[in-house]
């Protein structure tokens, strides 16, 4: 039985185990890392975040007890600028607000993780944010056309 | 019977709960919520050798319970640890 615990509560002890060294695998909710990511489908492989990059997918702490795991599209001294592959609109917060790094995501039941410096991932992060200016039409064709005719990616 | 290798209990939002860890990977994708009961019963049972009646004793040693009652729910405990994967016998 799936149970589902509040991330203002959760994320926090991710955060710790993180730090202590471990890696830790958690389920995906929501649709702000489509397309290549699906709700309640993948998992992510987090790490502790040790020194993150522009392009790098992280988990962070956007306002006190939200959370969300989002591509890091600027950063500029201590300020990162966050966008959901899945999304138009931006988060900010601070590299003290990053709690985690997506090291690999395990996509749709499979046991072998689409690792984040891997090939796929980093030619699908380039074709999509290179496709940014018209993201939102496609994202709109990908909702309402591919979804209902073929199924999530 | 005995607790497997890799299943430990944590802590987690002040719910006792069984996370499988590896050595390095904590999948929360694979846990396992403890009442108070079962968290002290694994407790005291983690890493031995122990069988349902040592279970049930350690019910009476600290709850208001009579043994037969206490080996029934012990038993239920230990066919549920093994159920769910986390003990072996």
């Amino acid at each position: 039985m799936r149970k589902e615990v509040p991330n203002a509560l959760l994320i926090p002890e991710i955060a710790k185990m993180l730090e202590e060294g471990h890696t830790v695998t958690l389920g995906l909710k929501g649709f702000s890392m489509r397309p290549f990511l699906e709700d309640g489908r993948d998992t992510v492989l987090l790490t502790r975040p040790d020194h993150v990059r522009k392009g790098d997918t992280v988990l962070a702490e956007i306002t006190p007890g939200q959370y969300v795991l989002h591509r890091i599209i600027r950063i500029k001294r201590q300020e990162v600028v966050l966008r959901g592959d899945g999304n138009i609109g931006t988060e900010r917060c601070t590299l003290h607000d990053i709690k985690g790094f997506a090291q690999g995501f395990y996509r749709k039941g499979r046991n072998r993780p689409d690792r984040t410096n891997g090939l796929k991932w980093k030619l699908y992060s380039n074709i999509w944010c290179t496709l940014f200016p018209v993201r939102r039409y496609l994202l709109a064709v990908y909702r309402r056309l591919w979804i209902p005719l073929f199924g999530p990616l | 019977m005995h607790t497997k290798k890799g299943f430990k209990l944590r802590d987690v939002c002040g719910e006792s709960i069984i996370i499988a860890e590896g050595k390095e990977n904590i999948d929360f994708n694979n846990i396992i919520s403890m009442n108070e009961t079962s968290a002290y019963l694994w407790k005291a049972v983690e890493g031995k050798e122990f069988s349902s009646d040592d279970l049930a004793r350690l019910l009476t040693d600290h709850y208001e319970v009579d043994l037969e009652t206490a080996s029934r729910d012990a038993s239920e405990v230990a066919r549920k640890w093994l159920k769910a994967g986390i003990t072996e016998e």
